[in-house]
């Protein structure tokens, strides 16, 4: 289905997201210090009885999971609030005015990824106060990189949540979606736990999990290293699965959301 | 009013999973600058047609054309003619009014110059002008439904949809919205339709009424036509006991001076459960259908159990299905005739009352209004219409939040 798009559409709904993210303060407030409150004690704590990881603190190798990690929750909940849209009812004014859906859903999905990632900074901000990453040149450089990566990770996952709130058109599966979707996605990106020490059928598990690589992408800019599971070329290899994964979850949701009925 | 139509409907028709005709096969034509009313009791179609009319829902056959535009040919020309004020609230009540004015402007491509002119000009017209930058959750139910109508009149449709302008609201904002809408209508010549289950508000503001029952017109006329279509008076007799209501019924329709008798509804008798399930599927989304069914099971509805205790009986009783043999004027009390010259022939129907031996609770004459239309056109009484379950938890839940809740 070709729509044409409508940038005065999508910049609107973009717009909106970026407000309404403005203005829940609490919401900001607390999901950074859900984060720092892991970085502090989970990587104070086991950084404690953990001897380095290939030569890095516990600090450093948990700091960019955890930014994944708001990027990932913040993202996904930004996609499927398509729920509450419908439910409560402002969808339906977007959907009654003469622009496409895939106007609409571009517009969602940048404002998701663009919230998303105005947290992943935050953290990443925070991550460094803390000292998880060592201040050279060349963190500045990767911090940029970083940032366009969360763009990139943020994007799909805002798309897999269109489809899946697309999908669901009812908010009681709320709590399955958190514990069935985001926690399992969350646990295997390899946060806690570098992945060539676990057993294999977990390494299978966590390679299938598309946030891995997201992770892996912000290691490699943040510490200049990703795994030694993926080689050398592991950041090309990951760059490529989270660019695979973007397009295919924005085709999902925008196919989903353009099925989908009022 | 001028003579030219605005709207023209073809034998439109929505069927639902291959069965429910939520519509069927309704023709009709909206002059420009007139308001024109859907009457009918939930789940008669109303809001299915207006959905179709705004491209929202494709027809399963039939068209229309608004303003000139096919419906299915030029779905976005015809959306550019139309504002739709729905049923439910859909504001963002995270931003202010003026935020939900400017995102509605911007929507339909309006320069900023021009938006900052419309902007103004609307928030003073319905008078939210001092509110205009407060979060509309902080606003009540009449506000919201203003800010609603004056969103829907910012990119100057020629059309406006208002989806049950006043439900939940009490009278006295009842009153006023109506006074908006009116003078809405006559400033800015904006051909209304809006759909109603409230008698008195088609008949307050609307120039023509259209009453449309399981998906069909039954009616089309202006409401003093339409109320004088039932010559005579209206005679309401309520008896002691229903067991007087078959007797007295074929007593009274041999007399030639009742022109036609209804049985009134009980209080409590209410639609069948083939009539419920047929609006049940008539909705589309919107609700969870499966989430309210399991709730009710576990007599816990709407999530929040804040339904009150005799809706819920009522709901756990339709869902068991004790209540689908129950004919619609079983328990009733109550007959409706409509007489020449009733106030002559009150003693008359005493006398026949008296001889039959029945007891007379009391007796009531008026001159026919649009619910006695309603009355007599479809054989149910509108007042009495509780409309499916699901139906009731939605209005519950518009109810609440009109009263200055979530919504």
């Amino acid at each position: 289905m070709v729509q044409p798009l409508s940038g005065q559409a999508i910049y609107v709904v973009l717009l909106r997201e970026l407000k309404r993210y403005w203005r829940a303060k609490a919401r900001i407030i607390s999901s950074v210090a859900q984060s720092f409150f892991f970085l502090a004690i989970f990587g104070l704590g086991i950084g404690g009885f953990m001897q380095g990881l290939g030569g890095i603190n516990y600090l450093s190798y948990l700091a960019p999971g955890i930014i994944g990690m708001g990027l990932l929750f913040g993202s996904v909940f930004s996609g499927v609030s398509v729920i509450f849209d419908r439910q409560f009812g402002f969808m339906k004014e977007m959907l009654v005015a003469p622009v496409s859906r895939t106007s609409i859903i571009v517009g969602k999905i940048l404002g998701g990824a663009a919230t998303a990632s105005i947290q992943g900074i935050i953290l990443m901000v925070v991550a460094g106060i803390m000292g998880a990453f060592t201040p050279t040149i060349t963190l500045v450089a990767g911090a940029l990189a970083a940032i366009g990566v969360m763009v990139l990770i943020t994007a799909g996952f805002v798309g897999l949540g269109v489809a899946i709130g697309s999908a669901l058109n009812d908010f009681h599966a709320f709590q399955m979606l958190s514990t069935f979707v985001m926690w399992p996605l969350f646990m295997l990106s390899g946060v806690f736990f570098p992945i060539d020490v676990v057993p294999l059928p977990l390494q299978i598990a966590m390679l299938l999990d598309p946030m891995f690589y997201g992770v892996e992408l912000l290691r490699w800019c943040l510490l200049g290293a990703g795994t030694p599971l993926l080689g050398p070329l592991g950041w090309v290899i990951s760059l490529g699965v989270v660019s695979g994964f973007n397009a295919l979850m924005i085709g999902l949701g925008t196919y989903l959301f353009s099925r989908a009925q009022v | 009013m001028s003579e030219i139509s605005i709207i023209e409907v073809k034998a439109l028709t929505k069927v639902f999973d291959d069965k429910v005709r939520a519509v069927d096969g309704i023709s009709f034509n909206v002059k420009e600058g007139e308001i024109l009313g859907f009457l009918g009791p939930n789940g008669a179609g109303k809001t299915t047609t207006l959905n179709m009319l705004a491209t929202l829902l494709q027809p399963t056959s039939g068209t229309a054309t608004v303003n000139g535009h096919d419906i299915l040919q030029e779905p976005d020309a015809v959306r550019r003619s139309i504002g739709y004020v729905f049923q439910d609230p859909t504001l963002d009540i995270e931003l202010t009014g003026r935020e939900n004015l400017d995102f509605h402007g911007r929507l339909y491509g309006l320069k900023r110059e021009v938006r900052q002119q419309r902007i103004k000009e609307i928030l003073d017209l319905v008078q939210l002008t001092d509110r205009a930058d407060d979060l509309v959750k902080t606003y009540s139910g009449g506000m919201k439904r203003r800010l609603e109508i004056a969103r829907g009149l910012l990119h100057h449709p020629k059309v406006l949809f208002l989806d049950e302008p006043t439900l939940g609201l009490d009278p006295q904002t009842r009153r006023s919205i109506w006074e908006h809408i009116q003078r809405l209508n006559q400033d800015k010549n904006v051909t209304i339709i809006l759909t109603t289950h409230y008698t008195e508000e088609a008949d307050y503001l609307c120039q023509r009424i259209l009453i449309i029952d399981f998906g069909k017109i039954v009616a089309l006329d202006a409401p003093n036509e339409l109320k004088a279509s039932l010559e005579g008076d209206i005679v309401s007799l309520i008896f002691k006991d229903p067991a007087a209501i078959g007797k007295m019924r074929s007593l009274l329709e041999g007399k030639d001076w009742v022109r036609r008798i209804n049985v009134v509804a009980s209080a409590d008798g209410h639609v069948t459960m083939g009539r419920m399930m047929q609006m049940m599927r008539g909705m589309s989304g919107g609700v969870d259908m499966g989430g309210m069914l399991s709730g009710v099971s576990s007599g816990n509805i709407g999530g929040g159990g804040r339904m009150p205790k005799d809706v819920q009986q009522i709901l756990a009783q339709d869902m068991s299905g004790k209540n689908s043999q129950r004919d619609l004027d079983g328990g009733s009390k109550s007959l409706n005739l409509l007489v020449d010259d009733g106030g002559h022939r009150i003693p008359e129907i005493a006398k026949l009352v008296d001889e039959e031996g029945v007891v007379l609770e009391s007796v009531e004459l008026h001159k026919p209004t649009l619910d006695d239309v309603f009355l007599s056109v479809t054989g149910r009484n509108i007042r009495d219409e509780r409309g499916s379950f699901t139906e009731m938890v939605r209005r519950h839940r518009i109810v609440q939040q009109a009263r200055g809740g979530r919504g």
